[in-house]
C-alpha cells in the first residue's frame, strides 16, 4: 500500500521521461498533474485506512533485499509521518498545479518533482535506516537540480551550497547509523530492532550528537542554516514551497523518529542543549529576518525561526510536546508554503520581492487584492492569531514545554512578537498605501494562480477551527514516543517536574 | 498670421500644450485612441447625465421640504420590484449628483449663488415655506424654532434644480456627439472640443429658473426675471466646483483635515476631476467611484472592446473608465477656457493674441497640478 506512494511518482517521472519531445513540451505538466492527483487520493486512501488509536506502526512492508548489508525494504506509517506524508502529496499536487505553463525544459521538470516527491514519501515510510538514507539523499538530486537549472541569477552558488551541506548531513547521517548498526551488536538496520539496543550512554550521546547535527542541516539549526536563505531566495517559486513545506521536515522528522526514538536516554541528556539551540533558532531568525528587504528572505528566516518551536517541543518530549511538535510540522508546512506560493505571485507580477520598492499592492481592480488578503491571512496564521493553525500549534507548543524549559519556552514566545513584526513591516510596506505608478497596471492574475492559496488558507483556518483533524492522526504515537522517555529521564532532567498528560481530543 | 513663440517663462511641460492650444489643439493629444475613449465615455456619460437632471428636478420639484425623503431617488414610482431592484443596487447611483450639486453650493460662485443670498429669494422662498408648512404643525414649529433652516433647505432645493438645468443641455449635448460620431462627422479631439464649445455657446443665454407647485399654486422661486442663464449661473461655477475644486471621486482619497491635509484656504481646494487620482487607494476596503460604477453599464461595444483587450480586461474597467472620463473631461475644459478667451482664436492682432495666450497661461498653470500631465502619456 505504501510502495504506491514511492513508485507511482517514479512511473510519472518514467512516462514523462519517456515521451517524444514534441509531445512532452505540451503534455509534461497534465500527465504530472494526473498523477499527482492518483498520489493525492491515495494518500486520502490510506488517511481513510489508518487507525489513528493504534499506537504502532501500520501498513508495513517488509521485503528482503540487499541481506548482507542489513538493507531492507521495510516500510510503515504510524502518526508521526502520516501528516507529513498527506502534506507531501498536497504540496506536490499544488505545486504542479500552479507551476508556469511556459516552464522551460517541462519534461525534466515535472520528471524531478515527481522523483523528489517520490524520495520524501519513502523517507516518511522507510523502517531501515539505510533504506530511510537511501530516500533522503535521493530527494536532494532533483532539489540541487531544479534550484540550478532553474534558479535565479546565483542559482549555481546556491545549489551547490545545498549540495555541500546536505551532502555533509547525509554522511554524518551515514556515519551514525553504521556505527549504531555495528556497535549495539545488532548488524542490521532494522529500525524495530535498533530501538531494543542498550549501548553506554556516553556512545549514546556521542551518536545522537552526529544525528542531531546530521538532521540540524537539514532543518536547519543555526549555526548550520545559511545554506538555506540562499536556496529560498535562488530556487523558483515551486521548489520554495516544497522546501519549507515538506524538506525541511524531514530534519525534524529524522531528529525524533532516530534522535529520540533510538536514543531516549541520552535525549533526556540533550534535550537542553536542543532547547538552548531552539531558543537560537526562533530569536536569531526572527530578528534577521527583520532586517530583511527581500520578500523571499523574511519568509525563509521566518521558517529559521518557525522550525525552532519544532524544536523546542521535541526536546521536550513529553506526549503533548510531541503531538504540538507535529502539529507544528503541519501548521509549518501549511503556512511557509502558503507564503512562498504568494511571494511567487507577487514577484512574477511586479518583478520584484524588494519590500522597499512595492508598496499599495491591495490597491483593488489594479493591484493584488486577493493576493494580498491571502497574504494577511497567512501572516496572522504565521504570528499565532487564534483561529488559525498557527495558534493550535504554538500553544500547544508553548503549554507542554513550558513545565520542562521554562526559561527557553519563554524566550521562543518572544519569537511570536517578533513574527508579528517582520511581517506586519512586510505588509505595511508592500501592500498598504498608494501603488507605484510603475506598478499600476500589473499583469492580470489567474485563477490558477488563487486557487492554491485559497486552498492552503482553507485548510490553515479549519484546523485552526477544528485542531482534532490535525491532531487525531499524531495523538497516540506521540504517546508512545514520550512515554518512555518520561518514565526514565524525566526526573533526571527536571527533578519534581510532573510531566503534563496529553489531555483527551474529541 | 503672426505666430507667437513660448516666452522662456513658460514651463517646459506646458509649452507643447499652449503650442497646441494656439494651433487649435485641445487639452487632451489628438490620438485616435484618445476620440474613441472620449466619444464612447461621453456617449455613456451621457445616458448617466439623462437619468441624473430627471432626478436631480424631480427632488427640486417634488421632494420640495419633505423632511424624510426616503423615496427622492424613485423619481415617484416606488413600487415592490423596484424597491427590491434598489436593495440589490441594481439601480442608478444618484448620489453622485447629489455630491456635485453639495460640492457646487459650497464653492458658489456665479449668478445662481450671488441670488440666493439676496432679499427678493429671501422673500419669494419664505413664502413657499409658509404654504408649505401652513398645515404640518411639525415643520411649522421647526421653523419657527430655527428659521434659517427651511431657508436653507430651499436654496439646496434651487442648487438640484440649477444642476438639473445645466446638465439636462450636457446630456443631450453627449448624446448628440456620440451620434455625429457614428455617422462619421466627428473624427479627431478638436471635433469633440468644437462640439462641445458650440454647444456651450448656443445654450449660454438660456435662463435659468424655478417654481415649484404648493398646493396647486406655483410659487416662483427663481423667476426668469431674475437673470439667471446657463453659461454663467450654473456651467462656469459647476465647472470652477466640480472639476477643479470639489470631490465628485467620492471614496478614492482619502484626507485628515486635522493632520492640515487639507488646506484651509478655499483658494488652495484642487480636489476636482481633474486633479483625481483615478487609482483608489488605503486599502481593498474603498469602493470604486459611484460614477464609474454607473458609466459601466453604457459603455457602447467599441469602447468595452478597448477595455477588454486591454491590461487586465474587465477586473480593472473602473479604473480604465475613470481614465478615460478625466480625458473626456479635459475636453469639455478645452471647450471652455477656448470659449472664455478675451479674443477670437484666429486673431491677427499680436496684442489680441499675447492676451489670449496669457488667458491660456492662467489655465494652464492651474491645471498644472492636474491629471494634464498623465494624459499627455499614452496611459
Amino acid at each position: 500500500m505504501l510502495s504506491v506512494l514511492i513508485w507511482l511518482p517514479l512511473l510519472g517521472a518514467l512516462t514523462i521521461v519517456l515521451l517524444p519531445a514534441a509531445i512532452a513540451e505540451k503534455r509534461s505538466q497534465g500527465i504530472a498533474l494526473l498523477f499527482a492527483t492518483a498520489i493525492a487520493l491515495w494518500t486520502g486512501v490510506i488517511l481513510v485506512q489508518f487507525d489513528p488509536a493504534l499506537p504502532g506502526l501500520q501498513f508495513i512492508e517488509s521485503l528482503a533485499w540487499i541481506e548482507p548489508l542489513g538493507l531492507t525494504y521495510q516500510l510503515g506509517v504510524d502518526g508521526l509521518s502520516i501528516p507529513l506524508i498527506a502534506i507531501n502529496s498536497l504540496l506536490v499536487w499544488i505545486v504542479i498545479y500552479s507551476s508556469d505553463r511556459d516552464r522551460t525544459r517541462p519534461k525534466l521538470y515535472y520528471s524531478l518533482i515527481l522523483i523528489l516527491c517520490a524520495g520524501v514519501a519513502g523517507a516518511f515510510v522507510a523502517q531501515n535506516l539505510l533504506l530511510f538514507f537511501l530516500f533522503y539523499e535521493v530527494e536532494l538530486i532533483p532539489l540541487y537540480l531544479m534550484i540550478a537549472i532553474w534558479g535565479g541569477n546565483r542559482r549555481g552558488y546556491a545549489a551547490m551550497k545545498f549540495l555541500i551541506y546536505t551532502a555533509i548531513s547525509g554522511i554524518l547521517l551515514l556515519a551514525a547509523f553504521f556505527g549504531l548498526s555495528l556497535l549495539s551488536g545488532v548488524g542490521s538496520f532494522d529500525y524495530a530492532l535498533l530501538q531494543e539496543q542498550s549501548l553506554p550512554l556516553v556512545t549514546q550521546l556521542v551518536l545522537l550528537t552526529t544525528i542531531v547535527i546530521g538532521f540540524g542541516i537539514k532543518i536547519p539549526i543555526v549555526p548550520f542554516h545559511t545554506w538555506l536563505p540562499d536556496a529560498h531566495v535562488e530556487a523558483p517559486t515551486e521548489v520554495s514551497v516544497l522546501l519549507a513545506g515538506v524538506l525541511l521536515k524531514l530534519g525534524t522528522y529524522g531528529l525524533i523518529r532516530f534522535g529520540l526514538g533510538l536514543f531516549p536516554q541520552a535525549w533526556g541528556y540533550f534535550a537542553p542543549v536542543l532547547a538552548a539551540l531552539a531558543v537560537v533558532n526562533v530569536l536569531y531568525g526572527s530578528f534577521v529576518a527583520i532586517a530583511q528587504t527581500d520578500m523571499k528572505k523574511i519568509v525563509a528566516y521566518s521558517s529559521v525561526g518557525h522550525m525552532g518551536y519544532i524544536l523546542l517541543a521535541a526536546a521536550a518530549a513529553t506526549p503533548l510536546s510531541l503531538a504540538g511538535s507535529i502539529a507544528q510540522m503541519v501548521s509549518h508546512g501549511l503556512i511557509s508554503a502558503l507564503l512562498f506560493l504568494l511571494v511567487g505571485v507577487v514577484y512574477s507580477k511586479t518583478g520584484t520581492r524588494d519590500i522597499s520598492v512595492l508598496r499599495g499592492l491591495l490597491t483593488p481592480e489594479r493591484g493584488l487584492p486577493l493576493v494580498g488578503s491571502l497574504m494577511i491571512l497567512g501572516v496572522m496564521a504565521s504570528a499565532g492569531i487564534p483561529g488559525m493553525v498557527g495558534f493550535i500549534a504554538e500553544f500547544i507548543v508553548y503549554r507542554s514545554s513550558l513545565l520542562i524549559f521554562p526559561v527557553q519556552t519563554l524566550l521562543c514566545m518572544i519569537g511570536t512578537a517578533l513574527t508579528a513584526v517582520y511581517f506586519l513591516n512586510l505588509i505595511n510596506r508592500s501592500f498598504f498605501g498608494r501603488l507605484p505608478d510603475r506598478l499600476d497596471n500589473l499583469p492580470p492574475i489567474l485563477w490558477r494562480e488563487r486557487i492554491p492559496a485559497i486552498a492552503i488558507v482553507i485548510l490553515i483556518i479549519a484546523f485552526g477551527l477544528e485542531p482534532s483533524w490535525m491532531l487525531r492522526w499524531s495523538e497516540q504515537t506521540s504517546v508512545a514516543l514520550g512515554t518512555p522517555f518520561l518514565h526514565s529521564t524525566t526526573a533526571l532532567v527536571t527533578g519534581s517536574v510532573t510531566p503534563l498528560p496529553l489531555p483527551p481530543l474529541p | 498670421m503672426v505666430q507667437l513663440s513660448p516666452p522662456p517663462s513658460v514651463p517646459s511641460v506646458l509649452a507643447p500644450i499652449l503650442e497646441r492650444l494656439e494651433s487649435g489643439g485641445a487639452l487632451l493629444p489628438d490620438t485616435p485612441e484618445n476620440v474613441v475613449e472620449v466619444v464612447g465615455i461621453l456617449k455613456s456619460y451621457g445616458v448617466v447625465l439623462d437619468a441624473y437632471w430627471r432626478n436631480l428636478i424631480y427632488i427640486a420639484q417634488h421632494q420640495f421640504l419633505v423632511l424624510f425623503p426616503f423615496f427622492k431617488y424613485f423619481n415617484g414610482e416606488v413600487t415592490p420590484s423596484k424597491l427590491l431592484r434598489y436593495w440589490w443596487h441594481d439601480r442608478i447611483n444618484y448620489e453622485f449628483a447629489e455630491y456635485c450639486m453639495k460640492g457646487m453650493m459650497w464653492h458658489g460662485g456665479g449668478g445662481l449663488d450671488a441670488y440666493l443670498d439676496t432679499p427678493e429669494f429671501e422673500e419669494r422662498a419664505r413664502a413657499a415655506i409658509q404654504a408649505k408648512v401652513r398645515s404640518n404643525p411639525l415643520m411649522a414649529g421647526l421653523n419657527q424654532l430655527f428659521p434659517a433652516f427651511l431657508l436653507e433647505q430651499v436654496r439646496q432645493s434651487c442648487y438640484y434644480s440649477g444642476l438639473g438645468q445645466f446638465w439636462e443641455v450636457m446630456s443631450e449635448m453627449f448624446l448628440v456627439l456620440s451620434d455625429r460620431y457614428d455617422r462619421g462627422e466627428i473624427s479627431s479631439i478638436p471635433d469633440v472640443v468644437a462640439h462641445v464649445k458650440q454647444g456651450l455657446v448656443d445654450a449660454a443665454a438660456k435662463p435659468i429658473t424655478y417654481a415649484v407647485d404648493i398646493k396647486g399654486q406655483t410659487y416662483e422661486i427663481i423667476p426668469k426675471s431674475v437673470g439667471l442663464t446657463f453659461l454663467p449661473d450654473t456651467a462656469v461655477p459647476y465647472v470652477e466646483a466640480v472639476f477643479l475644486r470639489s470631490f465628485p471621486f467620492f471614496g478614492t482619497v482619502s484626507y485628515n483635515a486635522q493632520a492640515n491635509q487639507i488646506s484651509p484656504e478655499q483658494a488652495d481646494f484642487n480636489y476636482g476631476a481633474l486633479f483625481a487620482d483615478p487609482l483608489p487607494i488605503g486599502g481593498a476596503g474603498i469602493p470604486p467611484t459611484l460614477l464609474m460604477q454607473d458609466l459601466r453599464h453604457f459603455i457602447p461595444d467599441y469602447l468595452h472592446k478597448v477595455y477588454q483587450d486591454d491590461g487586465r480586461g474587465e477586473d480593472d474597467l473602473r479604473v480604465k473608465l475613470c481614465i478615460s472620463f478625466q480625458k473626456s473631461m479635459f475636453c469639455v475644459t478645452t471647450a471652455a477656457v477656448l470659449g472664455l478667451m478675451p479674443h477670437p482664436q484666429d486673431t491677427t492682432d499680436p496684442q489680441e493674441q499675447a492676451e489670449n495666450r496669457a488667458h491660456l497661461m492662467v489655465w494652464l498653470e492651474r491645471l498644472q497640478a492636474s491629471r494634464l500631465l498623465r494624459v499627455q502619456e499614452n496611459v
